[in-house]
């Protein structure tokens, strides 16, 4: 049983209840047997019809009863699903967003897409089956054996070592079944992907010329798969056949058993009929709880996965730390300076340093260069000035206010990021550059995308600015995004710009005309721009220069080519490497 | 293209099978409601206390048999079903893979919208459902309630008549109904949920321009707001599941008691013996049990109409784009043999292209003449008919004039055949999920052990590979994490080295890779495709230098051409961005 289950919120009134209906169903289920028995034994009898109307009405009143309690229940424990688990998952998306973009970088973005939606829907279907299992389990079959054994011992006895027998068989299977599976998974996962990894390698395929002969390996593979779920099959229908065939058999002894104690003159045939209506009755909460097995597992998986992303410690400033800054507000204007001391990164302990000792001083406007070998540490430190990463040594002095981090709203609101492939909403490209601002006027947005060199797209959409981009709209090439972002960044008027990487992945001759626009919208701006590219360095206020998470060398270009240092060789490494 | 459905062929095909399925699904319903039928029996006869117990001796094997064959009838009727269900989800696969392999170098150009080759593997994943869920059910339960209504009016055809109307209601009425209601509700949910997987991928992709542009709170409100409209929505199909329980179950219910009420009368006229009674209350049971699942099933209906949907278009597609794929090789395979075995001199002449007379030209005005081991390279902004120039001389498309041809045959004649003449390296080479050495052997199926450690140690990754524990045998999915970007283009370079063709094609083949890698990568490959014709598409100048031939393309015509030299000596535009991509050799003297 789930351990987590008895935590839910909600979930103390929603058992109570479901507890009480299951009682009330139990016993209406022994009062319709009992009362189609006798009405049964009556007419058998040879009673007229008429004297047993009041019976049959009182067994159709029991039988309504029985259906209307589960009716309830179902209703019920819906609810609570549908409560428990829209809040698990609020939970793990309000986590998410705290967690930040990293996060979800490392867990996959397909993850957890996946998770928060089916893993939602799964955790709901396991809430709604698994109260009413429990309390039927824990109550129906009860019921019926104790009042089985008040009318016939012998029965009784034998349903109360059926049910033991049965639920080992089940594990002994279930564990067998598994056991099985394990063995083959891999073999087993191959051979069902290989079709889908087809698919997708097609392309490569057809370019190689092997694409035709390919259809014969699909049909083979799947005969191949075929035969090894097949395999798997027998084994795992097992446990529902186990149950099937001792919950059927077990009706079967009980019959006979009542059949020959009826010849022998033991019982009335009244008690005989109620046992036999009984019987399958009993079963029935085991079965269920059976066929219910794996959807319930994967739910309780989902559950527990969410749990662990709400779980995952967090990076941020602890929340009394953070509770005087987010008052103020922050501004970054050209007298305005900030200081990183010895600020390091790792992101596991004892592992290598992402960023390590890192200290500078930045004051006012100015464009910033961040280069270096690809792993020499650029990427992380424009997440840690972007404010996505809290540092694990070091501090940070803001116009002489001293922080770890400058993961807070108040840094944030201050700046803009442009990542080497932005994102692309799908929504309008006019809701897309106004992301940052969405209260922005139709003029201002026109403006944005002028200054961004976007009139000539923006024209040739049938729709003008007001045409879906981004999945399941118009897709835009690298370099139209860039400008859709550079548009966003220019109409929210934030004065720091982080850019990590902008142009590398784009033909030349876009990147040419993309560099010319943003080095207009970099005036008046703090612009910390991570590149490899060298041609950005001329242009650059200041360049800081990585080696290995270190700062190798801070200068203008000019100075830094004069010092002939690591600048200069890293200029010569790729001078030398074509 | 022939209409054909996507489920009915199959039933054709399988019907054999079917008619076993349906039959072992009515045995699976026979025999429990044979063993309430004949307990009740059993039971009402021994309650007669029959001299000789061995009156009672065939009702008690039966209840016996019945009892155990119910279990294994249907343990095997499961197997059977699944096992015909998964043959057809392998003649689906081979079709739809069939549908797809003429237009392979079209798909990622045509489908732009995410993973619309994973949807479409999944989708016949999900048609296995319509037979397990919804047509074996639903046949068999229209069989037991034929045979039933039959069984009962061979006692009486009027009450027969009268309870095969009655049940009319849960066989047919009922899942019409419920079809009804739930038909718009259904879509509408499916919808909200695409809708909130979009949204979801927007949250998560876009995360970090949410947490700075300080939107969380309001998309997580807009989000919640979209949640729970689609949880009303389903809400109200759940009610309304619930509800079809609950008067299913009345049916049922009522029908006992008819049952009851006309076992009484028949047996007070004397036309059925007092054993029967019970027999015939107790095996409504089991049998009404048989026809509520039948609801259920129609329900699923509209769940498979948009699999169904995007099927029937691929189909569609495929027939209407069928010409372009040219399908065909004109020429033998001899022929391509000799031709790959002498040098080839691939010309292109005064080529142009558009998809049809209403489009747009894609490509005007283009040609290249390229001797055995010419290198160029072409340069152009996306849409500036790089693709289509390729797609031209890997014979995939038939230029509207001008002509493509190889030592003077013609590209389209080749056709399929041309894998065997040129070998194309793409920016994303696909790497299957099986062993590092088949992997490599996708470039010639022949291939030795020691060609294939040949090649590898060509593209400079044999030590990597034999560091491994498996070596050349370990699994490619095993080294997803391990092999880098650069890595995964040196296997693809190691196929086209096997693959051994006079020219070879790179399209763009380095993107995404930072500098040193791609420098590394550019340098083992401009090695080891010493002596063939290179055709490389590139975004950059990197290794410009290294080329016969510059070509920068622009909308669909070439705008300037010339070696690194002369391009230098005569253009400052080719001046400027030549700056821009090695400054480094302006920046040091």
């Amino acid at each position: 049983m789930d351990r987590n289950l008895l935590g839910y919120k909600g979930i103390k009134p929603t058992l109570a209840a479901v507890l009480l209906l299951t009682l009330v169903q139990s016993g209406s289920i022994v009062l319709l047997a009992r009362w189609l028995a006798e009405v049964l034994s009556a007419l058998f009898a040879g009673e007229p019809l008429h004297t047993q109307y009041n019976k049959l009405t009182m067994f159709l009143g029991a039988f309504l009863v029985r259906h209307i309690m589960g009716f309830i229940q179902q209703k019920i424990s819906y609810a609570f699903a549908e409560r428990t688990g829209a809040s698990l998952r609020q939970q793990t998306l309000e986590k998410l967003f705290r967690l930040g973009p990293r996060f979800a970088k490392q867990e996959g973005t397909g993850n957890l897409v996946t998770l928060v939606l089916e893993g939602t829907s799964k955790f709901r279907n396991y809430l709604e089956l698994i109260v009413p299992r429990m309390a039927g389990m824990s109550i129906i079959p009860w019921v019926i054996l104790v009042y089985i054994f008040m009318q016939d011992i012998t029965s009784g006895i034998i349903l109360i070592l059926s049910m033991p027998i049965l639920i080992v068989f089940m594990i002994l299977i279930g564990l067998a079944a598994r056991k099985h599976t394990e063995k083959q998974l891999d073999s087993y996962r191959t051979l069902s992907n290989h079709f889908v990894d087809s698919l997708r390698g097609l392309e490569t395929l057809k370019l190689l010329g092997q694409s035709r002969s390919h259809s014969d390996t699909i049909a083979r593979v799947s005969d191949r798969y075929r035969s090894a779920t097949m395999r798997t099959l027998r084994v795992a229908f097992l446990s529902s056949f186990a149950l099937d065939f001792f919950t059927m058999l077990s009706v079967a002894v009980v019959a006979v058993g009542l059949g020959l104690r009826l010849v022998n003159g033991d019982l009335a045939l009244v008690t005989g009929l109620t046992v036999l209506i009984l019987a399958p009755e009993y079963f029935l909460p085991v079965r269920m709880v059976g066929s219910d097995f794996h959807a319930t597992l994967d739910g309780k998986e989902a559950g527990a996965a969410m749990q662990q992303i709400i779980d995952e410690p967090l990076q941020e400033e602890a929340a009394a730390e953070n509770a005087g800054l987010e008052k103020k507000e922050l501004n970054w204007t050209k007298d305005s300076r900030l200081q990183l001391s010895g600020v390091g990164v790792q992101h596991q302990e004892e592992g290598p340093h992402s960023l390590n000792e890192v200290t500078l001083d930045i004051r006012g406007m100015g464009k910033i260069g961040i280069i270096g070998a690809s792993g020499a540490g650029k990427s992380t430190l424009i997440d840690v000035l972007g404010g996505f990463l809290k540092p694990s040594a070091g501090s940070m002095e803001l116009d002489g206010r001293r922080m770890s981090s400058l993961t807070t709203d108040a840094w944030r609101r201050l700046t803009t990021y442009i990542p080497q492939h932005p994102y692309i909403f799908s929504s309008t490209l006019a809701d897309n550059i106004r992301f940052y601002a969405p209260d922005a006027a139709n003029s201002e947005v026109e403006h944005a995308v002028a200054a961004a060199g976007l009139s000539e797209l923006a024209h040739g959409l049938p729709l003008g600015a007001e045409e879906i981009i981004g999945n399941g709209g118009r897709q835009l090439s690298g370099g139209q995004a860039q400008r859709v972002a550079l548009a966003r960044a220019f109409l929210s008027d934030r004065p720091v710009m982080l850019l990590d990487e902008p142009t590398a992945h784009l033909d030349i001759e876009t990147e040419y005309e993309l560099k010319q626009t943003m080095l207009r919208l970099f005036e008046n701006k703090l612009v910390f721009l991570a590149t490899h590219r060298l041609h950005w360095m001329p242009d650059m206020d200041l360049i800081i220069v990585l080696d290995q998470g270190r700062v190798a060398e801070i200068g203008t270009h000019e100075e830094l080519l004069a010092r002939r240092g690591a600048y200069y060789e890293l200029i010569q490494s790729q001078r030398e490497g074509a | 293209m022939r209409h054909e459905g996507w489920l009915l062929p199959y039933v054709r095909t399988y019907w054999g099978r079917f008619l076993i399925i349906i039959a072992l699904g009515c045995l699976t319903l026979l025999t429990a409601s044979m063993l309430m039928f004949t307990s009740g029996f059993l039971i009402s006869k021994a309650a007669l206390r029959p001299e000789n117990i061995l009156m009672v001796y065939v009702p008690i094997v039966l209840v016996r048999t019945f009892g155990i064959g119910r279990a294994v009838v249907h343990y095997v009727e499961r197997l059977v079903s699944h096992d015909a269900v998964l043959r057809i989800v392998a003649l689906m696969r081979t079709r739809l893979y069939r549908i797809l392999e003429p237009q392979a170098l079209f798909i990622s150009s045509r489908f732009r919208t995410g993973d619309m080759l994973g949807v479409l593997s999944d989708d016949i994943q999900y048609l296995q459902d319509v037979y397990l869920r919804t047509v074996f059910p639903s046949v068999v339960a229209l069989v037991m309630y034929i045979g039933s209504i039959a069984a009962l009016g061979w006692f009486d055809v009027r009450f027969a008549l009268f309870m095969a109307l009655y049940v009319f209601i849960l066989v047919a009425v009922l899942p019409w109904v419920s079809l009804l209601l739930t038909k718009a509700k259904s879509r509408l949910s499916k919808q909200q949920r695409s809708r909130l997987y979009t949204r979801l991928t927007d949250a998560v992709l876009g995360m970090s321009d949410w947490v700075i542009s300080g939107r969380q709170s309001q998309f997580l409100a807009a989000y919640e707001a979209e949640e729970r409209e689609a949880a009303r929505v389903n809400g109200q199909l759940k009610r309304w599941a619930r509800w079809r329980q609950l008067i299913g179950q009345a049916v049922i219910g009522l029908s006992v008691i008819t049952m009851t009420v006309w076992a009484a009368r028949e047996y007070a006229g004397g036309h059925i013996p007092a054993t029967l009674i019970a027999a015939f209350v107790l095996v409504v049971f089991p049998i009404m049990d048989a026809f509520m699942p039948v609801s259920d099933a129609m329900e699923k209906i509209p769940s498979y109409q948009s699999s169904l949907q995007r099927l029937r278009e691929i189909e569609a597609a495929a027939g209407e784009y069928g010409g372009n794929g040219s399908t065909a090789a004109g020429i033998s395979l001899e022929e391509v043999r000799r031709l790959a075995a002498s040098d080839v001199h691939l010309k292109v002449q005064n080529v142009s292209f558009r998809y049809d007379d209403a489009s747009p030209w894609s490509l005007q005005d283009v040609s290249l003449d390229l001797p055995q081991g010419k290198r160029i390279a072409i340069i152009g902004r996306s849409g500036a008919g790089k693709s289509t120039l390729l797609k031209l001389i890997e014979g995939a498309l038939a230029p509207s004039a001008g002509t493509v041809s190889l030592s003077g045959v013609d590209a389209s004649a080749i056709g399929e055949r041309m894998p065997q003449l040129v070998s194309v390296l793409n920016q994303s080479p696909h790497l299957f999920d099986t062993t590092v050495a088949n992997n490599i052997r996708l470039g010639d199926r022949d291939a030795e052990d020691d060609q294939i450690r040949r090649a590898a140690a060509q593209v400079k990754l044999d030590r990597l590979i034999e560091s491994l524990p498996l070596g050349y045998r370990t699994p490619m999915h095993e080294t997803g994490q391990r092999f880098s970007g650069g890595e995964r283009q040196r296997i693809a370079l190691a196929r086209v080295l096997l693959q051994n063709n006079p020219v070879v094609v790179l399209d763009e083949p380095t993107v995404g890779l930072d500098p040193r890698t791609e420098k590394e990568l550019l340098a083992t490959i401009l090695e080891t495709m010493q002596g063939k014709s290179l055709i490389w598409v590139t975004h950059h100048l990197v290794g410009a230098e290294h080329m016969d031939e510059i070509i920068f393309m622009e909308n669909g015509r070439v705008e300037m051409r010339g070696s690194h030299a002369e391009l230098m000596a005569a253009s400052e535009r080719y001046r400027n961005l030549y700056r821009l991509d090695r400054p480094e050799a302006f920046m040091v003297k």
